[in-house]
């Protein structure tokens, strides 16, 4: 066969029809780019809320399930799928009236059934839950759309523990509510304003979410995680890729639309590029801190906790934590700085520049006879990692007898477990962080638990402070929980039970194209409301 | 031949075995507990306590032992601790990309190492020995990240010919699976040329002072067939050596390119898993990767005696 140049283009042709019959066919399924998102998020392992507190694992959350109340932006309650609710004169019932045409991704619809098998679920893994179950009589279907939970006693922060769980509360339909709390729910079949495509899952890669055409939204506003969930696109992808700097170039080149947490060296380039923005969407940040270890020596003593909490100069650390200070912010009270708790009742011992001369004397007062302080840096998480050298180094100065101690997160959880004194592979001192808004909830934050040994890792105890806290349980109001906020945070920082390192706020990074993006008080975005120029 | 092959089969199982028998007690005695990483940095000991439980990991670690390796001769790989779900499933998904990039890099990496080292060799000494001598001294000490990263800026940046990153899989066609996987490969193989190109260049060096070399030219072969025909077929088993090598090493360390290009492969999955302490992941990955290695030399081996017929097994 003799081949031509007209066989040769004709073969040519054929080839590259061949070639790329797949990437028509599949972009004739897709939506129009300008109205598909893409995002680069975390990775998503864990899809059911209940087994995993993890940012990525409420987000997922947030887009696929809908859920019965939600913290607007003043992190107050809101009603999402509820329309009306009441409570009894007692203020021992509640009764919960459902929004009308919710009906899950399968087209069934939702039912207080699904409600109430879902709140049992949650209930036996939040912490909020959990109260809410054993001050609980009774959970019992009225009708259809109507619930009622009845309590053994008044319970004046339930709406609040309903709409803030640390997992998040997704009303699931009642075959999989009815699953254990331990075993994960893989359907992800909710009732959201976003569908979960199963088929375009890649893990390690990217996630779907194709808009619920059936999703009816409240008609107010969005506001923080509350009101309107109006889905402006048709998809949304979830893209992981972990590499920073991979991720900006992808957003440069216009391959993603969205970064959620760029890394600090990073954002002089992106507010160099006339096509990108940074943008605080979660005003809350997080919050770090040092944590002691109340069963050792030399912090089984209040005055050696004492003197870090006068020795600490926030600046300073906030300078290795967050380079950039435009998103490095003080924080003196134990409610945060972004909730409505936060006060300056005992707050005097803050200075500019630390103290050391006070932490120095209230070391001697304390009978610091050169113990070793051993301290966690933990080396995969810059901020704390370098908030543990400086620390150690602050330490040395002072004439602290400092082990530092570099390890992977993974090392410093078997570690941590270990009550034991240093000698025995025990510790003395951990960096890590809280979202700020979290410490507006002194009943589901473990961290500020003070029982002693049922207590979250370094173990405080405070009697004084643990039966204040069991009071805001009952009080009703906003302003009976500010006032017992105020006692709670005198007596926290006398004993002190962690002392703060500064409150970093992370902005996202997106192509200006991109709009309506949410401001959350909150480290978990919500992806409705978006919508692409 | 049969029964070499065999012999070098059952071998290849006893490695495995032995691989598998190290790995679980390295992890094992390891530190970093699975369920706190699970569970997060605001877990309290009760949750993490649970997720332990409902993981199996506070059974006996011959308990443990046993209930996997009777797992692994039924052919399951177990369950993922962290994800929860079965790890032949998320090995298969990340096989594709991993091996997708292998190839093509090999392939790339065969032609231009051993065309430019039978070109440095064939001018020895002179200006094309000294640059290609130059460039395989730049594609071995330069890292693949910063090559990786430098492709990215120029051709996906600034020019946009190509996709800064990610994985297009085969099945959505083949144009956008090649267009995605031209930098990774191109920024991957340079160290392979260059290391393949050294050891075909030294090796046809060799070959081509030989006395037969002397008379085949004396006898008025053309180059071509003094190169191709007699030196590159002699000095064809150091090459195919280093090409079976650089095949295994591919297959274990392509963890920076897939990181730098955002390839959801092998790499990435056991690198999440030793992070998260994901030990069935880990496990069963490292396995796999010995067996293929030692299957891989065994080709080697094998092709051997394709192109040296004095060699018997």
């Amino acid at each position: 066969m003799t081949i031509t140049r007209r066989y040769l283009m004709k073969a040519g042709m054929a080839a590259g029809t061949a070639l790329a019959m797949p990437s028509i066919l599949r972009a004739q399924t897709s939506p129009d780019a300008a109205r598909t998102v893409r995002m680069v998020m975390p990775d998503l392992t864990i899809f059911d809320p209940l087994l995993s507190i993890s940012d990525q694992t409420y987000m997922h959350s947030l887009a696929v399930y809908d859920t019965l109340f939600a913290l607007d932006a003043k992190l107050v309650p809101q009603p999402q799928m509820v329309g009306k609710w009441e409570i009894s004169e007692d203020k021992k019932t509640y009764t919960f009236e459902l929004r009308d045409g919710l009906q899950f991704h399968d087209g069934t619809p939702v039912t207080a059934a699904d409600c109430i098998a879902s709140i049992r679920r949650w209930g036996q893994v939040d912490g909020g839950g959990k109260l809410i179950m054993e001050r609980t009589s009774d959970i019992a279907k009225r009708d259809e759309k109507t619930f009622t939970i009845a309590l053994k006693e008044p319970l004046g922060i339930l709406l609040d523990l309903l709409a803030a769980g640390t997992n998040f509360l997704s009303i699931m339909r009642e075959k999989d509510a009815g699953r254990p709390a331990t075993e994960q729910v893989t359907s992800n079949i909710g009732s959201g304003p976003f569908r979960f495509n199963e088929n375009l899952v890649r893990p390690g890669a990217s996630f779907t979410y194709d808009r619920n055409e059936k999703y009816i939204p409240r008609q107010e506003p969005a506001e923080g995680l509350a009101g309107g969930k109006v889905v402006k696109v048709d998809r949304v992808e979830w893209q992981v890729i972990t590499d920073q700097q991979t991720a900006l170039a992808a957003l440069q080149a216009g391959e993603t639309d969205f970064v959620l947490s760029p890394a600090p060296d990073l954002y002089p380039v992106i507010e160099n590029d006339p096509n990108l923005e940074l943008q605080v969407l979660n005003t809350s940040g997080s919050d770090l801190y040092i944590r002691m270890n109340f069963l050792q020596p030399p912090f089984n003593n209040v005055k050696a906790r004492q003197a870090m909490l006068h020795l600490i100069d926030q600046e300073a650390f906030l300078r290795v934590m967050a380079p950039d200070s435009r998103f490095a912010h003080p924080v003196t009270s134990l409610f945060g700085n972004s909730t409505p708790y936060s006060n300056d009742e005992n707050t005097g011992w803050y200075k500019k520049g630390g103290d050391p001369e006070r932490a120095k004397q209230l070391l001697q007062e304390a009978g610091y006879a050169g113990e070793k302080v051993f301290i966690f840096q933990i080396t995969d998480w810059a901020a704390a990692s370098n908030a543990a050298l400086l620390l150690a180094d602050t330490l040395r100065k002072i004439g602290v007898n400092v082990e530092l101690g570099a390890m992977s997160f993974g090392e410093f959880t078997t570690r941590r477990a270990n009550k034991g004194p240093v000698e025995n592979g025990g510790w003395s001192i951990f960096i890590s962080d809280w979202s700020d808004y979290n410490f507006g909830d002194p009943i589901g934050t473990s961290f500020m638990f003070a029982n002693g040994d049922k207590a979250w890792w370094g173990w405080p105890k405070s009697d004084e402070y643990e039966a204040l806290r069991a009071k805001w349980v009952v009080a009703e109001t906003l302003e009976k929980r500010q006032a017992l906020a105020r006692e709670m945070q005198g007596v926290w920082w006398d004993f002190v039970g962690a002392v703060m390192l500064g409150q970093i706020v992370q902005p996202v990074a997106h192509r200006k194209a991109l709009t309506g993006l949410i401001a959350v008080p909150d480290s978990r975005f919500p992806m409705w409301n978006m919508q692409k120029a | 031949m049969a029964i070499y092959i065999l012999r070098r089969m059952v071998s290849t199982i006893a490695v495995m075995v032995m691989v598998g028998m190290f790995v679980f007690l390295l992890l094992r005695l390891a530190p970093g507990d699975p369920a706190a990483i699970i569970a997060g940095k605001s877990a309290t000991a009760e949750m993490i306590a649970g997720i332990r439980e409902q993981l199996g990991l506070n059974d006996p670690l011959p308990v443990q032992f046993v209930h996997w390796a009777f797992g692994i001769l039924r052919g399951d790989l177990g369950i993922s601790i962290f994800s929860g779900r079965p790890v032949l499933e998320l090995i298969s998904q990340r096989l594709e990309p991993t091996l997708s990039l292998s190839i093509l890099t090999m392939i790339l990496s065969v032609l231009v190492g051993v065309s430019f080292g039978i070109l440095a060799a064939w001018r020895s000494g002179g200006f094309v020995d000294r640059l290609l001598t130059a460039f395989s001294a730049f594609g071995y000490s330069v890292p693949v990240f910063v090559i990786g990263y430098f492709l990215i800026y120029f051709f996906a940046i600034r020019m946009h010919w190509l996709p800064v990153q990610g994985y297009a899989p085969i099945g959505e066609g083949l144009g956008p699976w090649f267009v995605h996987l031209v930098l990774p490969t191109v920024a991957l193989s340079l160290g392979f040329i260059a290391f393949i190109a050294r050891v075909t260049r030294a090796s046809m060096l060799e070959v081509l002072s030989e006395d037969y070399m002397r008379t085949a030219a004396a006898k008025g072969a053309s180059s071509y067939a003094m190169l191709f025909h007699h030196a590159l077929k002699n000095a064809g088993v150091p090459i195919l050596t280093v090409i079976g090598l650089s095949f295994a090493w591919l297959i274990g360390g392509v963890v920076l390119t897939e990181t730098v290009f955002n390839i959801p492969g092998i790499g990435r999955l056991v690198v999440d898993a030793i992070n998260n302490r994901d030990y069935p992941i880990i496990q069963s990955v490292l396995i796999l990767t010995s067996g293929l290695y030692v299957l891989i030399n065994l080709t080697v081996d094998l092709a051997y005696t394709l192109i040296d017929p004095r060699i018997r097994y």
